[in-house]
């Protein structure tokens, strides 16, 4: 009896014991919600891809290296763009390269692939790697699902089912992932292109990713973030974390800013990061917390808004602080 | 009794879901119910999340969920009610009996068996008159259903679907596309390799005249019609150069014009000299269908546009904005006899495009369904 595999959002340091090769190396400073653990458990228990939407920034890319990295799954990633077809996940045949190899054997110059196997030339896609390996399950992102063509989906969507099987047509040979072992498959998307068909809906399982509008969760963020950052560097070399009151100071002015602020484009948890940063250490001295809450706030005023708003009308909302 | 039945829940919750237009299916229910044999649902608030994860597909549809949540809630709580009232109306009538019986029958141990059974039979019953009863709406609750689906007779995502339909491949670009597979056939055929085969470049030929009637009873589909024609001329496969779109008001005259605000008129004549026999011609309007109208002149007038048209290309379709069950009556019903009329929504705007691309006979008659 296989033991079922399930996410804890545990605050890892190091990779688990046992971990496949291609699995994630580094931690991923993530904080999971108890809803979002629900819906990865989910997507794992019913083997069912987990379709991700929500705001830019917010994490929704992240989540699927978090959960490959604490299971110890290797990792694939796929980022979707307009020109890509659902075949390219799979495998993409290589049949010029094989035709100059017929070439160059002709010459002398022998190639390190054997144009007799038409195997040689065949390269595999993230789904087709996912579904080789067979002593365990793999995670695979598809990042970006709305960019590509209207079909695209619908096309994925039947090598994401049952019997998980695709063809190479070039070879003739089969690929399936093994049945105890189906991949972990996450996608996020946009919503750039309006929606996605129904039919693949229907069959992915939805969360909303959040913004984390909890000021305790901000700080757990900004702790995970900063202890991961150190993990690997030297004594000397360590990332000075900002104090607790500019910490605060930040979180209770960005917020405010988000929700208040009636911005046209909302920043995200990793703009805000950046923009902690900055205030850190971009200046010879961190900026004032004081500063920060009182005359800014009082006049309008912002410090970095470069990291924060990107449309122009929002940038005329705020005056930028020295 | 207090022991939470998720399957019972998600078997309700799943009908009720249907009923309201969420699009699943058994395979859903069954990967819902073996969530809830995994662990999932230990109690109605899991259930709900779990529900929440595996049918809703859009936030606006998570909420929906917890109003008609709580619906089913309210409904179970009364049956429960109902069912224990019975129960203790029971209880009470078979210990009677039991104690009647017991003085003047000795086969008493048999008697009360059945009617326990009775007891636990009730409630099934119940359970399956209960979707006959209408749900109850909140005021909000509903005014969300209608804009989402009433108001969306075809969403874009349909209409950009549709355009696609509409294509005429010619191969008449620069010849620069690498045809792999005849290379390699000239090269096996050959034994040697001399040089790559190519093609010519296709271009999408199809030519499509939008004309678009704006403002009066149009006015409140704009948004349809510029969706229509934003979704032509940017997301469709047709070539730029390919889609023009004129607009007019009621029926199209001497002259159309070239933007929404009817300020820009160019001569009919002039825009009808650019189309051949392979121009597709769109027409949104709905012919009086909005609000009713007969009017002999109105009809006679779109006729003789139409007649004119028919000379140029045979190609027509008319998009009309009301529905089929609209159009009885008003100068709609008689023009649907002179061209292609659908009614727009997902189904209409298919066929229409299958009538432009010339797949679909173009015939006017047989159409007189509904």
């Amino acid at each position: 009896m296989k033991e079922a595999l399930k996410f804890e959002g545990k605050d890892l340091r190091q990779q688990p014991i046992g971990a496949h090769e291609k699995a994630p190396k580094e931690p991923e400073p993530y904080i999971v919600g108890d809803r979002l653990k629900t819906a990865v458990n989910l997507a794992i228990a019913l083997r069912r891809p987990l379709l991700l939407e929500g705001d830019p920034g917010c994490g929704k890319t992240c989540l699927a290296k978090a959960v490959a990295f604490e299971l110890g799954l290797p990792f694939f990633r796929w980022d979707v763009q307009s020109i890509s077809k659902a075949q390219d996940g799979q495998y993409v045949y290589d049949a010029l390269g094989r035709l100059h190899d017929v070439q160059l054997q002709k010459s002398e110059k022998a190639s390190r692939r054997d144009p007799s196997k038409p195997g040689d030339y065949c390269e595999m896609g993230a789904l087709g790697e996912a579904f080789e390996i067979k002593d365990r399950s793999s995670v695979v992102l598809i990042d970006e699902i709305d960019k590509a063509e209207l079909d695209f989906p619908n096309d994925l969507l039947t090598v994401l089912d049952k019997p998980w099987r695709f063809q190479v047509k070039e070879t003739g040979q089969s690929i399936q992932a093994d049945p105890n072992h189906i991949p972990i498959v996450f996608i996020t998307s946009n919503k750039e292109k309006g929606n996605l068909p129904d039919a693949f809906l229907r069959r992915c399982l939805y969360h909303y990713v959040e913004f984390p509008s909890d000021p305790k969760e901000l700080k757990k963020i900004i702790d995970r973030h900063y202890e991961i950052e150190n993990l690997n560097r030297q004594e000397d070399e360590k990332v000075e974390r900002p104090k607790e009151n500019l910490q605060d100071a930040a979180i209770t002015r960005f917020l405010s800013i988000r929700t208040e602020g009636g911005l046209v484009r909302k920043p995200g948890t990793s703009e805000f990061l950046d923009w902690l940063k900055a205030l850190q250490t971009f200046m010879a001295k961190p900026y004032s917390a004081d500063k920060l809450m009182g005359e800014d706030q009082a006049e309008k005023r912002l410090p970095y808004p470069e990291l924060l708003l990107k449309v122009q009308q929002d940038w005329r909302k705020f005056k930028p602080a020295t | 009794m207090s022991q939470f039945d998720a399957q019972d829940w998600i078997t309700r919750l799943f009908l009720r879901l249907r009923r309201r237009g969420y699009l699943l299916g058994v395979d859903e229910y069954q990967a819902a119910l073996e969530a809830i044999v995994a662990g999932y649902a230990q109690n109605e608030e899991a259930l709900l999340e779990l529900v929440q994860i595996l049918w809703c597909n859009s936030r606006s549809q998570q909420n929906q969920l917890v109003l008609i949540w709580k619906d089913l809630q309210r409904d179970i709580q009364k049956q429960q009610d109902l069912h224990d009232n019975l129960k203790d109306r029971l209880e009470k009538e078979s210990s009677k009996s039991e104690r009647s019986q017991e003085e003047n029958d000795s086969r008493e141990s048999l008697k009360p068996k059945p009617l326990a059974r009775e007891v636990e039979l009730q409630p099934k019953q119940e359970v399956a008159s209960l979707p006959v009863q209408a749900p109850s709406f909140t005021a909000t609750e509903r005014e969300g259903l209608l804009s989402l689906q009433n108001y969306f007779p075809v969403s874009r995502r349909s209409m950009v679907y549709g355009w696609r339909f509409l294509r005429r491949p010619v191969a008449d670009g620069c010849k620069n596309v690498l045809d792999i597979p005849a290379t390699i056939q000239t090269v096996t055929e050959q034994g040697y390799y001399l040089a790559p085969v190519y093609r010519r470049r296709q271009r999408n030929g199809a030519r499509l005249l939008v004309l678009v009637d704006q403002n009066g009873s149009m006015m409140p589909f704009h948004r349809f019609s510029r969706d229509l024609v934003e979704t032509a001329q940017d997301e469709s496969l047709l070539q730029e150069e390919n889609v023009q779109v004129f607009y007019f008001h009621n029926v199209p005259a001497s002259h159309v014009y070239q933007d929404v605000y009817l300020t820009k008129p160019i001569p009919i004549q002039d825009v009808l000299g650019q189309c051949n026999g392979d121009t597709s011609i769109l027409i949104v309007s709905d012919a009086g269908a909005a609000r009713g109208y007969r009017r002999q002149e109105r009809i006679q007038n779109t006729t003789r546009f139409l007649l004119q048209l028919r000379k140029r290309s045979r190609l027509i379709a008319w998009l009309n904005p009301m529905s089929r069950k609209r159009w009885v009556g008003s100068s709609a019903e008689i023009l649907a006899y002179l061209v292609p009329m659908f009614q727009m929504d997902r189904f209409g705007f298919g066929e229409a495009i299958d009538v432009l691309r010339g797949v679909a006979k173009a015939s006017t008659e047989g159409d007189d369904e509904g």
